[in-house]
């Protein structure tokens, strides 16, 4: 059985491209225009993964209570804001509601895919038991790609989709220096300096709430960054 | 003009005040005259009816004569003397310096061309002066030891014959052996019937030889005299030769021919009677002949006080230059019945009389219309400092409100209800105004940029899909450079959100303590892998300096700093990056070569200044150096820009606040 992605986008013309392109990837796709329409369908049926915009038509702000009547739907479905608006607020707003990524549209669809193809691996992942092969160590963090979870010290660190690539990135080769364009190969995503500059901020943040000594990722003033045992 | 020095002049106008009064000084000074100059006249005419038909009172009653008989005394005849009324005693000593200067006063006589002589007679305080000038082309003096007598030893002989008070005809004779003194001697008949010449000494003078004759100064007492007299000159050409006699005595019996027109004893006394400080009573001969005077003319001190020294500082600018004249009133005295002159009364005033009185009014006015003035012209000029204080602060507001990149600084608020409130209020709610269209500017691009995005977002998926069809290989081209389009497009909006995301960063940054030379160190490293076909050179003090900000700022700071120089730089050149301490701050120098900077240098770091783009296509809104002023900026400095000394490339500059 196909997969459901449900997009929620205001703008028609959008909206029936990314369902084109999803329906090429060979996804089931159902579009809705607006917050009503999505909650009316989500309470008959849930979808298995959730694109949704931030602005709704006459709601701003629509997105965001979308993705909190979602998220208690269901705590597990993965969900994607996908925006226009790139301000950092929002993106933090966003993600602190339960989403799995924050991406704005100028967002390639094939990195697009890729990040959907992501989710429903991890979708995967969980539902299977855990699997050592899949799991990269380094000191006290340990990454399951698979389940694309990370903990620290055997504590679990939410980290969105994009936070757990450039981790990812980072923790494989210890040392080295990866700067700004490979950190955004790996995470799937064209982000500027500044994005780059907070993504690690809050990744710095999200680990020192599991522990304060935390100090791991180091900033390369000039290169980019490393991880240090 | 400044606006005090303006208001300053303006208040000086009201030395009008104290010049209008001068004025009116001037002519109330007029007027008082013409009033004192009427008073004087009736005090004038006054004192001459009483003096009317006082013949008695006016001259000596001549020999004999009637002293009624105006006429018989006043028409005189080429004989009579009138001597002058003296102020002083001459000094008898043969000169003519201390005689008055008058030539009418002489009485002339003569013989011939050759020979002649003046009498000038003048009366001082009872006794009578006269002035001999004897023209003699050979003044013969008597031999030296002779008897005044001895005709053989006999020079030149001036006689005086004179009426004694009882009328008696005398006379006296004047002989010199030598320049000197004399004194007159009378001849006597003696004992014997011999002449004998004995001494006068009441009559005493002085004999000086003088160009073209000779002078004699005596002093008559005119206790002595009655009304006749007279002058004989005896002039010999030589020693006790035949004389040549003339004169106004008869030749032959020396008899008097002429009188003394004196005036009476009793005249000055009755003169002093009116007199008054500042006061000057003269009584004179029909002819002009001063008789008698009472001059108090230089008592005026008791007049009123010395005027105070401010008075006579006010005088000089009141008065026209040159003495005050005094004013006279002079007329005539007549006899009883009225039909003839018998002489002039003169009254003289002093002019310090009304003068003191106008200076009290002139001072008073002055001193009060000056105070005005002063009062006047302070109060301007504090009104106009008052006034150049508060346009200078609103004009600092006013140009310290818009700050170089367009911001609007705060302006203060005025309570003031005047005009000069009106405008700084005005000027608040332009600034207001700007301010809102400023802010719409600033943003603009970034609102452009969000509204943009959506359509750009559909034209780029629309191609993505469209790539996934089929699509003829004809037309794959132009696939290709629409979405090259579109990644431009895309590229150019992220550029015009830059400078949002960098305030945003900017707001949401952490400052930490942080060494500044190991980051740029590090950064600059990075550069020399970055852009191989520039030499970086790093210039940094040997120990740390360390600084309180966000060190991902800093770097982004210099990405954007070594961006720019690297754009402006010839291939191969050296780029220069240098940190010094210059307390309190650190200074940050990034040096290229390269063209010289615009002349609007300090507009580089205002947002969307330069627009241009590089050879690679990639957009440049200007927007890097005023990223890196918003940097400065959040780290409590400045960026400028200056073209190097020797003007080969330029300098960017960050000034950079280190911790206390």
């Amino acid at each position: 059985m196909k997969r459901l992605i449900a997009i929620v986008e205001d703008e028609a013309a959008i909206r029936d491209n990314y369902a084109a392109a999803f329906a090429r990837e060979g996804y089931a796709v159902r579009t809705y225009a607006n917050r009503t329409q999505a909650m009316s369908a989500f309470a008959a049926r849930l979808p298995d993964l959730a694109v949704i915009d931030i602005s709704l038509e006459d709601e701003p702000e629509g997105g965001f209570e979308l993705c909190r009547q979602l998220r208690a739907l269901s705590p597990v479905l993965p969900i994607i804001f996908l925006t226009a608006r790139d301000s950092e607020l929002d993106a933090v707003s966003g993600l602190r509601l339960g989403a799995d990524d924050f991406l704005t549209k100028d967002l390639s669809l094939a990195h697009l895919s890729a990040r959907v193809n992501a989710l429903f691996r991890r979708v995967d992942a969980l539902r299977k038991p855990e699997q050592a092969g899949d799991v990269l160590r380094r000191g006290p963090l340990t990454l399951d790609t698979e389940r694309m979870q990370a903990q620290w010290d055997g504590k679990v660190v939410l980290l969105s989709l994009t936070e757990f690539w450039i981790v990812h990135a980072l923790a494989r080769h210890p040392g080295h220096v990866r700067n700004r364009q490979q950190l955004m190969d790996a995470a799937n995503v064209v982000l500027d300096d500044n994005t780059i500059t907070s993504h690690v901020k809050r990744i710095r943040r999200k680990f020192q709430g599991a522990d304060p000594r935390f100090d791991a990722v180091q900033t390369v003033y000039g290169m980019g960054y490393r991880w240090v045992e | 003009m400044s606006l005090r020095l303006k208001l300053l002049l303006l208040g000086l106008l009201t030395l009008v005040l104290p010049w209008a009064g001068c004025r009116y000084a001037r002519e109330m000074e007029s007027a008082l005259r013409e009033g004192e100059q009427t008073s004087l006249q009736s005090v004038a005419e006054t004192l001459a009816t009483s003096l009317e038909g006082r013949l008695d009172l006016l001259y000596r009653a001549p020999q004999g004569g009637d002293s009624q008989d105006a006429a018989a005394l006043l028409e005189s005849g080429p004989y009579d003397l009138k001597p002058v009324a003296l102020t002083a005693a001459p000094l008898v000593d043969g000169y003519s310096e201390d005689w008055p200067r008058d030539a009418a006063a002489w009485a002339w006589y003569e013989k011939d061309a050759a020979h002649r002589f003046g009498v000038l007679t003048g009366v001082y305080e009872r006794v009578l002066y006269l002035l001999l000038e004897v023209r003699d082309e050979h003044p013969v003096f008597d031999a030296a030891g002779a008897s005044p007598l001895d005709a053989r030893a006999t020079g030149d002989r001036v006689w005086l014959g004179f009426q004694d008070p009882q009328g008696g005809e005398r006379q006296v004779f004047l002989a010199a052996t030598g320049p000197g003194a004399i004194t007159a001697r009378y001849i006597e008949s003696g004992e014997y019937g011999q002449q004998l010449a004995q001494l006068e000494p009441r009559i005493r003078g002085v004999w000086q030889l003088s160009p073209g004759g000779y002078r004699l100064e005596l002093r008559v007492p005119l206790s002595m005299l009655g009304a006749g007299f007279g002058v004989l000159i005896d002039d010999r050409d030589v020693r006790g030769g035949a004389p040549l006699s003339y004169g106004s005595l008869h030749p032959d019996d020396l008899r008097t021919l002429g009188h003394l027109i004196v005036a009476a004893p009793e005249l000055t006394g009755y003169l002093a009677q009116f007199s008054q400080p500042g006061l000057k009573l003269a009584v004179a001969t029909p002819g002009g002949q001063v008789l008698a005077r009472v001059d108090e003319l230089k008592r005026v001190a008791e007049l009123a006080p010395a005027p105070p020294l401010i008075a006579r500082l006010y005088r000089r600018f009141v008065d026209q230059p040159g003495a005050q004249p005094p004013i006279e009133a002079r007329v005539s005295v007549y006899d009883r019945e009225h039909r003839t002159v018998i002489g002039t009364l003169e009254v003289t005033q002093t002019p310090d009389r009304w003068l003191r009185l106008r200076d009290r009014a002139l001072t008073r006015m002055l001193n009060f219309t000056l105070a005005t003035s002063i009062v006047v012209v302070l109060a301007m000029f504090a009104f106009a400092v008052w006034l150049a204080l508060r346009l200078s602060r609103l004009r600092q507001a006013s140009e310290s409100a818009l700050t170089r990149a367009g911001l609007i600084a705060s302006f203060p608020d005025t309570e003031a209800r005047d005009e000069l409130g009106d405008v700084a209020r005005s000027f608040s709610r332009l600034l207001g105004r700007l301010n809102e269209y400023t802010g719409y500017l600033r943003t603009l691009a970034g609102k452009l940029a969000h509204e943009i995005r959506t359509p750009l977002t559909i034209v780029r998926s629309s191609l993505e899909n469209l790539e996934a069809e089929q699509v003829p290989s004809s037309a794959r081209a132009y696939l290709e450079r629409a979405r090259q389009g579109s990644e431009r497009l895309n590229a150019i909006l992220l550029a015009m959100g830059a400078a949002t995301r960098v305030e945003e960063a900017i707001g949401g940054a952490e400052r930490s303590r942080f060494d500044l030379v190991p980051l740029i160190e590090s950064a600059v490293a990075a550069y020399r892998g970055a852009f191989t076909e520039r030499r970086f050179a790093a210039e940094l003090p040997p120990g740390p300096v360390m600084m309180d900000g966000a060190p991902d700022l800093i770097v982004q700071m210099l990405d954007k700093l070594i961006d720019n120089a690297v754009d402006f730089s010839p291939v191969g050149s050296s780029i220069t990056v240098r940190l010094r301490l210059a307390a309190p701050e650190a200074v940050l120098e990034v040096d290229n070569l390269g063209p010289p900077l615009p002349s609007e240098a300090g507009r580089l770091f205002e947002s969307l200044w330069q627009s241009r783009g590089d050879g690679n296509g990639r957009p440049h809104f200007g927007l890097g150096l005023y990223i890196v002023r918003l940097i400065a900026e959040f780290h409590g400095g400045s960026a400028s820009a200056s073209n190097l000394p020797d003007g080969s490339g330029a300098r960017f500059s960050i000034r950079l606040a280190l911790p206390a």
